[in-house]
């Protein structure tokens, strides 16, 4: 009889009622949009999506392809991480992009050289004793703006009690205005080789793969995560049962912030200049990953798995509308209609679960 | 002493009104390259003539734009200066500016109206027609110099809802129609990377995943072009062997070409565009009449005549 009830609420345990993991609809849907595009473009403009055509290539996949799939997820992909814990919590971050953007601007001016081309650097922001510095110290510089920058955020959630919406909306909107008032709009350029080195290549993937391993790992093996799913599942229920939830939350965003800044990071080293506009609509880009990807907006649910492959997913679409050569246009009606799509489909397998 | 209230009174509101004069301008962006060296003109030649400018940034918002004009009539300014976020709406703007007598001045961007525009309004620009036709039509010239015949070449677009992204692109096809391009230009692809370094580096690598053999890549801006070479790069192509254009001849883009990457930019004088948008806007002011539509050419710039421009933009 151990499983017939469980609890004061007698609710029948039935395994056959059990649903299947989330992360493993997601994982179809993801199956399912590569084997669309490799049948359309089988059909009409009669070569492969995953596999290699080329004759002087020796691959079984066309691995340039496999690589800008995630490259060009990955940057997104790190914020997407810090979204995660912060949504899962029952909040939402709306300031990694403005956060990208600040952060940029502000390391790039650390991580410049003093000579481009034999000429002085015609971008200096400092003059030239703050240049060619060791990668440390722009790297410093570039983690501390997003710990600033999380923490304000944390701390206005927590103890002003305003909604996560808005404290991060207002840090969106003012981070956007101090990345434009940092060198009244103009570009940074020109960053030392050092600093060139962080997002080169198939770095951007390998920091991503990195810290994805390390966020999962924190979110299911240690208290952080527990407190974390504790907090989004139920507030009061967290406060009552000992957890400092105020703490906890100031700690989710400061560490959100920390993960939008190195993101910034990459993000300006890989494209070796640093732009006010960089990182607009990141957060949404983020947000949609995780939602995708199976991370309920209500807190509580969700994982770092799921968000990775909803950041996959996004990366198959680009590249899949890139390889049929269609234009921008449709690539955003479809990515639109796959953020509701994910979120219905979700609701209505909750509503499922809810009545079941 | 009520008496002298009064007049102490009326004397501070005297010297707001003086203050709120001088010249309104409401730029499209402030985070753009480009845009940027043009505020920086126009405030440059403001502080040698000592006018005083108020500057805002619309963040590409038409609507906000309107309200701009509107706050910037209603404290009393000059004269106005817009550089239209949106090409097409700036009816409304010429509108509310001739209703009120305030003279208004376009920059950089050419207004849909430009043709039906009230006395005291003008217009001071490039041709964006001269833009990316002069950069291509000398890229055609160096395939042809390499003894090709037959080309094919990837097409990077800005913002395809912004009027000199369409105007650069639809300059490639008139200028092979018109039978000016040296060499024949198959266009493998044609998309959209947002005017981004960023984004044009990802198209790019999407682009070489096909595999397809390509000549050169024609980028709307030189932010696209970097990123394109930056990929290419990346791949390990060889950059003598691709011909790469640009427009705006940006720092960053001027020093790729001395690097060797960057074959073809065109120099838009951002500067000059702002300067003499300021020049129109006094001259209007004081009721002078000025020419109505100002053209600042632009200008091709290759390795051999690239020392000309470093100091520029």
């Amino acid at each position: 009889m151990a499983n017939s009830t469980h609890g004061l609420g007698g609710l029948t345990y039935d395994p056959k009622k059990r649903t299947r993991a989330p992360e493993l609809n997601v994982l179809a849907a993801l199956i399912l949009i590569i084997v669309a595009f490799e049948v359309l473009g089988r059909v009409f403009i009669g070569d492969s999506f995953l596999f290699n055509t080329r004759d002087n290539v020796d691959t079984l996949f066309n691995e340039q392809r496999l690589q800008i799939i995630i490259l060009q997820v990955a940057i997104v992909g790190i914020i997407a991480l810090g979204v995660t814990q912060v949504i899962i919590t029952g909040g939402i971050d709306l300031s990694s992009g403005s956060i990208v953007g600040v952060t940029a601007m502000i390391t790039m001016s650390f991580a410049q050289v003093a000579m481009v081309n034999g000429n002085p650097n015609p971008k200096a922001i400092f003059g030239p004793e703050w240049m060619d510095l060791p990668v440390i110290v722009p790297l410093a510089v570039g983690l501390a703006c997003g710990l600033l920058a999380g923490l304000i955020n944390g701390w206005l959630i927590a103890y002003t009690r305003i909604p996560p919406f808005i404290a991060t909306l207002g840090m969106m909107v003012a981070a956007r205005g101090a990345a434009k008032w940092w060198s009244k709009g103009n570009p940074i350029s020109f960053p030392t080789e050092s600093y060139a080195a962080i997002g080169k290549g198939m770095m951007p993937v390998v920091i991503f793969v990195v810290l994805a391993v390390l966020f999962h790992l924190i979110m299911t093996q240690t208290k952080y995560g527990r407190h974390c799913y504790a907090i989004g599942s139920n507030e009061a229920a967290a406060r009552m049962s000992g957890i400092n939830v105020d703490g906890h939350k100031v700690l989710v965003y400061t560490i959100a912030g920390a993960l939008a800044s190195l993101a910034a990071i990459v993000l300006s080293s890989k494209n070796l200049t640093a732009q006010a506009g960089m990182g607009v609509m990141y957060e949404l880009d983020a947000i949609a990953m995780a939602v995708i990807g199976g991370i309920s907006l209500q807190g509580g649910r969700g994982s770092i798995i799921g968000t990775c492959l909803g950041a996959l997913i996004f990366g198959v679409i680009i590249s899949g509308f890139t390889f049929l050569k269609l234009d921008a246009y449709y690539q955003e009606m479809v990515k639109g209609g796959i953020i509701v799509g994910a979120v219905v489909l979700d609701q209505w397998r909750q509503g499922k679960r809810g009545r079941g | 002493m009520k008496k002298t209230l009064i007049v102490a009174g009326f004397a501070a509101l005297m010297t707001t009104t003086a203050l709120a004069d001088g010249i309104g301008v409401s730029m499209a962006r402030f985070d753009d390259n480009f845009l940027t060296v043009l505020r920086n003109g126009i405030q440059a030649q403001a502080d040698a003539a000592g006018l005083s400018v108020q500057i805002e940034d619309a963040q590409d918002d038409v609507a906000k734009q309107l309200d701009q004009i509107n706050n910037f009539i209603a404290s009393g300014v000059d004269a106005i200066i817009v550089n239209p976020v949106d090409t097409s709406a700036t009816q409304a703007m010429t509108d509310a500016a001739a209703a009120a007598g305030v003279p208004l001045v376009y920059v950089n961007r050419q207004p849909i109206n430009v043709d039906t525009l009230p006395d005291n309004q003008a217009f001071v620009a490039s041709n964006e027609v001269d833009s990316s036709s002069q950069g291509f039509t000398e890229q055609c010239n160096q395939w042809a110099a390499a003894g090709k015949t037959e080309v094919s070449v990837y097409v990077m677009q800005g913002q395809l809802s912004n009027q000199a992204a369409v105007q650069r692109t639809q300059n490639y096809y008139d200028v092979m129609d018109a039978g000016k391009c040296a060499v024949k230009v198959n266009i493998i692809d044609q998309q959209t990377a947002n005017w981004s370094r960023d984004e044009a580096q990802n198209l790019m690598t999407n682009w070489l995943s096909t595999g397809a053999a390509f000549d050169g890549v024609l980028a709307n801006n030189d932010e696209m072009a970097l990123g394109a070479i930056q990929a290419m790069k990346a791949a390990g192509i060889d950059m003598a062997s691709v011909i790469v254009s640009g427009v705006d001849a940006t720092q960053d883009a001027l020093a790729s070409m001395q690097a060797g990457e960057l074959d073809i930019t065109v120099f838009q004088n951002a500067a000059a565009q702002g300067g003499g948008a300021l020049d129109a806007a006094v001259k209007l002011a004081a009721g002078e009449a000025v020419e109505q539509k100002v053209y600042v050419p632009f200008e091709l710039v290759t390795p051999a005549n690239i020392a000309n421009y470093l100091a520029k933009n």
